[in-house]
């Protein structure tokens, strides 16, 4: 930017502050060049720029300035940076500054001194609480088209950007003994009473400087400035091992059990975060104990057009002048209830600026107070001015009227203890009257809160509170604390009396800025009957901005409890829910977006199956081929029909990884595996593998797969891939809680082996090649549905099966993973002079559909092993896991949906997976409905579509032609009812 | 998601560069694993057969207990993860003399990737996805964790106070574990030195 076109700053003070006037940053704020310094938040250098005016607000698009300093800012929420990392809804209270920072003005159009929809301002009425359901009910139609784009466009907060995030975010944990939230004096004390005493200590602001309002004093910690007393302890705190300060780290959230949430800007301080490092992290931090020391939030007050810029909480006055040097007003107006608002006022004094008076509504100011300070007892009614803050009206307790100008009016209704955190897991806070305030009441376990957080509210008390809780969080975890010295800190008043509405008040009077809810639009809410705090929230909106009513929450239940007769106290607060501020979606997701949104599984020979030209898809968590396409193919049905004549002419080879693997052993392997499985195991031999299929408890098929026995007391049990944790888990269940007499142990080995599928006639012919020779593998020494460990002829270990998904004459050969790949490049090799071809999952269902074989489709959690013509494998002779319940009458009810085969009609025609049966000639209605088709492929060996499903009454209805109609495709085909085995029925193939 | 595959992992420096790496990886290659499962009620007769023919007696707690020429890590309740200590051909057979009265054997040294991480913001760079406490208060040298890194499983146990670790990985999911710990590390500056063989190559 072009310095010498960049305006002084005439708003900052010659000296003081803890800005850093040898190190000007450049920015610009709607397109106009600016100056501040490194220190500055884009708040306080607008204010050394003497802008006041800094968005409009939501509803009527009223002017707005800076109403806070701190994160409960309701008012100056801007766009920062451009492009894909725009940014909407970032308060300029703690978007620090940076050299080129840019920042753009929200809700106004065309822009922010004059924006068109500020004429909302004259349809007030119709913007009243519940104006949603109210105005734009009727006609019904407009809702959609007309009222609703027309509220978003005029009430939209900011744009977010539209490209991808060019930035990265990260997760990390963190634990501690004693976390301790805030580093102001209560948590300074608290984190160095308990680092002293040797706890882990972590400590956590939300600020980029650790102090806290110490930062935005003049009053001695000490016998020194607060904050230079702020960087020793801070400095202490750095040299110990056992503290990890975090600052620019917001912790949002307390779950149960000491956890806490927390977001630590790391980068949002720099235009681009530098290489390698992420733009935020998501903390999640365990600890023993934790000290809630999150200071305060100041209360405007309410009275006339309490929203012109120029009218700020006096707390945040007082920040800008002492710690960012920078002058809000020239002329100034105080208006409190309390005496704290008096230290603003004498501090705006010293920094320069006219105090024209300080207006109290109690009829005497504090002791202290007075010394030289125009005052009167009374308060302001109303604001006047536009864009910016003319005059004020006083009315005062004598009645009499007085017009004051001003450039700032500096309010103070009080300090509201920032306690979300203590509430977050549902306690509620109880009303103080002496503090006018809400303060914690029970606490969750372990947490303890101190300083302003906690309604103690001079310095002196807040060091104090911070040192005993710390003390008490390292005594719980079971060390010493020594007693800290408390540094000195001057008197200072305290007293409230709260005044919660000015009579005599004209004007909109706002209680929550950000949505724009007012005075009145409380007490409609409450004449109208909505008179608990969540309804009244609800239907004002009131605290549902992204601010969630910081600075308006306590207000509002004041006037709902004064309109309602009833104390405050009873009222309560509605529920504090996290997070306490705003956190980006995208640190909440952290590094898991795109590509590595979650874990992904690879076989082991998936670089072989990449090499081979592999279309891979996602199957679970599992990336698999789907199929090999070969040059001049022009669509995987092609590639899928050549993989299938391949197999059942020659050889195929399939990766067939996937499956669930459990190794079982045990005296009682046998007998577990009897009361698993629905069909009897304990005349299995050694050497043999067998079909078995497992029940849910309520008589529901579970899963399928084979058991092979390997030893005299050692089994393999598969599962299928979809299946392999759930099995698992079912399996882990059943002995720990059902069965602990049984003496089995299981493992998975699924991740071990690696496995593939052999099929076609060559098969044998393709294993020769690479079985070591001494292994007899003719059917009469290893026949249909053998087992057994071999070698391969380089030596390697490995398991042979001669079991079929496909239907083929096939085994299935399981190597370590690591032999994987070598070993699959080896099958291709060996099987070349074979015509041997990789198939991949398209051409595995086709087959196993072809067959008749039942899976994932079929058992989908609604069917019984009767439904899939599996009835007869259910053993008489002894129990198993849903025996009773799988012979309800219901569940073997003939007129069930029951496998049957499908095929068109019309051989030409297509037929797909979820068309639905109705009989032929009828309507396509639920009514109609006979069931559906749960598999569907094109037989490369039938020449046709061919399908499998599941069909009222099916297997009586064999030759029968129902209607298959399948609406997401718009298709409907007359189908021919079949039995489920289409090719080699007798399986004649398998026993070769 | 990465295409990377175990026995692959490219020697060299990753993330930032310039100064001492924060972390230094290496795969461990040819160990020989296995798991053992207690029979029913034998934990004590098979801690006392480890005893006996490894010099080790079986941790109840997770621990790591190492013997002679083998290497028991707890992974569950009367679980372990065996690690031979030479790449011997055979370790269902290395462990079946001393154990198979009183335990299931199953062969594993396939079943996951085994890493060796070390370096001075190794915790730094684990706290990134590890849910586990590393610190010397209340994580120390021999000690396991059974966990998942970044929702991939994972066995963890410290191997030295320098502090290094061991991190057993399931095969499967190694690429998108590999990717986490690889962008983890990148801010510290990452070496990632050449697998290191134990034992011979077998097959």
């Amino acid at each position: 930017m072009n310095k010498a076109a960049t305006p002084k700053q005439l708003g900052r003070l010659a000296a003081g502050g803890l800005v850093d006037r040898g190190q000007p940053l450049s920015f610009s704020f709607d397109g106009r060049s600016l100056e501040g310094y490194a220190g500055d938040t884009l708040a306080s250098a607008l204010v050394a720029n003497q802008v006041r005016l800094v968005g409009r607000s939501f509803k009527y698009h009223r002017p707005r300035g800076l109403l806070s300093a701190g994160g409960e800012e309701p008012n100056a929420l801007v766009e920062l940076r451009g492009g894909a990392r725009r940014e909407p809804n970032t308060r300029a209270t703690v978007a620090e500054l940076f050299d080129g920072l840019e920042a753009v003005s929200q809700n106004r159009w065309p822009s922010l001194r004059f924006d068109v929809l500020a004429a909302n301002r004259l349809l007030g009425p119709l913007f009243a609480a519940g104006f949603y359901y109210k105005t734009f009910m009727w006609p019904a139609a407009f809702w959609e088209k007309v009222y609703e784009p027309l509220i978003r466009r005029a009430a939209g907060l900011g744009r977010i950007a539209t490209g991808p995030d060019p930035d990265t975010y990260e997760k990390a944990f963190a634990f501690c003994d004693v976390l301790v939230v805030g580093s102001g004096p209560a948590g300074l004390m608290a984190a160095l009473s308990a680092a002293r005493a040797g706890a882990r200590v972590l400590l956590a602001e939300d600020d980029f400087r650790f102090g806290g309002r110490l930062l935005a004093e003049r009053r001695p910690v000490g016998d020194r400035p607060g904050h230079v007393w702020a960087d020793e302890v801070v400095a202490e705190l750095k040299s110990m091992p056992n503290v990890r300060l975090l600052r620019r780290t917001c912790v949002f959230a307390s779950y149960d059990h000491g956890v806490f949430a927390a977001v630590e800007r790391v980068n949002d301080h720099l235009a681009t975060p530098p290489e390698f490092e992420p733009r935020q992290r998501l903390w999640r931090i365990v600890s023993r104990r934790a000290v809630v020391a999150a200071g305060a939030i100041e209360r405007p007050l309410l009275f006339g057009d309490n929203d012109r810029p120029g009218v700020m909480l006096a707390g945040a006055a007082r920040a800008y002048a002492n710690r960012y040097a920078a002058l809000a007003g020239r002329r100034v107006v105080v208006s409190t209830d309390n005496d704290d608002a008096w230290t603003t006022a004498f501090d705006l004094a010293a920094a320069g600026a006219t105090i024209a008076a300080v207006v109290d509504s109690r009829e005497s100011p504090p002791v202290s107070a007075g010394a030289g300070l125009p005052w009167m007892s009374g308060a302001v009614v109303r604001a006047l001015g536009g864009r910016s803050l003319e005059a004020v009206d006083v009315r005062t307790a004598q009645g009499g009227a007085h017009r004051i100008d001003c450039d700032l009016l500096a309010m103070s209704g009080g300090w509201t203890p920032t306690l979300h955190l203590t509430s977050h897991q549902g306690a509620r806070p109880r009303w103080d009257e002496r503090l006018a305030a809400f303060v914690a009441d029970q606490l969750p376990s372990g947490m303890a809160v101190a300083g302003a957080a906690n309604g103690e509210r001079s310095t002196a008390e807040a060091l104090a509170a911070g040192a005993r809780a710390g003390m008490a969080a390292v005594e719980a975890v079971g060390l010493r604390a020594r007693a800290a010295d408390l540094p000195s800190v001057p008197p200072e008043p305290t007293a409230q009396r709260a005044l919660w509405r000015m009579s005599g008040s004209a004007g909109k009077s706002f209680v929550d800025f950000q949505n724009d809810v007012t005075t009145s639009d409380i007490e409609l809410a409450e004449r109208e009957g909505y008179r608990s705090p969540e309804h009244m929230k609800r239907y004002t909106t009131l605290g549902m901005a992204t601010d969630q009513g910081k600075t308006a929450g306590v207000n509002g239940l004041a006037l709902l409890a004064e309109r309602a007769g009833q104390p405050i106290g009873r009222i309560g607060t509605t529920t504090f829910r996290a997070p306490f501020a705003p956190v980006a979606i995208g640190a909440l997701a952290g590094p898991h977006c795109g590509a590595e949104f979650k874990p992904v599984r690879l076989p082991a020979a998936h670089r072989w199956a990449v090499e081979q030209g592999a279309v891979l898809v996602e199957t679970g968590a599992w990336l698999r081929a789907a199929y090999f396409p070969r040059s001049g193919e022009k669509d995987w049905l092609e590639a899928m029909t050549r993989e299938v004549t391949t197999t059942r002419s020659a050889v195929g080879v399939c990766d067939v990884s996937t499956l669930g693997k459990i190794d079982l052993q045990g005296g009682d392997a046998a007998e577990f595996l009897e009361r698993l499985y629905v069909n009897g195991w304990k005349t299995l031999a050694i050497g043999r593998a067998r079909y078995g299929l497992m029940l849910r408890e309520d008589g529901i098929v579970m899963d399928d797969g084979t058991v092979s026995r390997l030893g005299e007391q050692r089994y393999l049990v598969t599962t299928t891939t979809a299946n392999a944790g759930s099995v698992f888990q079912h399996m882990q269940f059943c002995h720990q809680v059902l069965w602990p007499e049984l003496d089995v142990q299981f493992v998975s080995v699924s991740d071990q082996w690696a496995q593939f599928s052999i099929a076609g006639p060559r098969a044998r012919d393709l294993l020769r090649a690479v079985v070591d020779s001494r292994h007899d593998l003719s059917s009469e020494a290893f026949p249909y549905m053998a087992a057994a460990d071999v070698r391969l002829a380089d030596g390697t270990r490995a398991r042979l099966f001669r079991i079929s998904f496909s239907g083929e004459f096939a085994y299935e050969l399981a190597v370590p993973a690591a032999a994987g790949e070598r070993t699959v490049r080896w099958l291709m090799q060996a099987g070349a002079a074979l015509g041997v071809a990789a198939y991949g999952l398209e051409a595995l269902g086709t087959m196993r559909i072809e067959k008749g074989h039942v899976a994932g489709n079929e058992l989908n959690g609604q069917t019984t092993a009767y439904d899939l013509g599996l009835g007869r494998m259910l053993s008489a002779s002894k129990d198993f896991i849903g025996a009773v319940m799988a012979r309800r009458g219901a569940l073997t009810d003939p007129g069930r949906p029951r496998l049957v085969g499908l095929a068109p009609v019309d051989r030409a025609a297509r037929i797909g997976a979820g068309a639905h049966f109705v009989a032929a000639g009828a309507s396509p209605t639920a009514a109609n409905d006979q069931g559906f088709m749960t598999s569907a492929a094109f037989s490369p060996t039938l020449g046709h579509w061919i399908g499998l499903g599941l069909l009222a009454g099916g297997p009586e209805r064999l030759g029968e032609q129902v209607l298959a109609v399948d609406l997401l495709r718009a298709r409907s085909t007359l189908v021919e009812v079949r039995a489920p085995v289409f090719v080699d029925p007798a399986g004649d193939r398998l026993r070769v | 998601m990465s295409d990377i595959v175990t026995g692959v992992l490219a020697a060299g420096r990753t993330g930032r560069t310039g100064g001492a790496p924060g972390l230094v990886v290496r795969e461990v290659l040819g160990l020989r694993t296995a798991s053992l499962v207690a029979r029913r009620g034998a934990a004590t007769r098979l801690s006392d057969a480890t005893l006996a023919a490894f010099g080790a007696a079986l941790p109840s707690t997770p621990r790591v207990a190492v013997g002679r020429g083998a290497t028991f890590i707890w992974t569950g309740p009367a679980q372990w993860l065996v690690e031979a200590s030479s790449g011997r051909d055979d370790i269902e057979a290395l462990l079946a003399a001393p154990c198979s009265a009183f335990a299931a054997i199953a062969e594993q040294s396939d079943s996951r990737v085994t890493l060796e991480v070390e370096g001075p913001r190794v915790r730094d760079v684990l706290a990134k996805g590890l849910p586990i406490d590393l610190h010397p208060a209340a994580f120390r040298s021999g000690d396991v964790a059974v966990t998942a890194v970044a929702h991939v499983g994972v066995y963890l146990w410290q191997l030295s106070d320098a502090p290094s670790y061991r991190l057993a990985v399931v095969r499967s999911f190694f690429g998108s574990f590999w990717h986490w710990l690889i962008s983890s590390a990148a801010e510290y500056g990452c070496e990632v030195e050449a697998p290191e063989h134990r034992g011979q190559s077998v097959r």
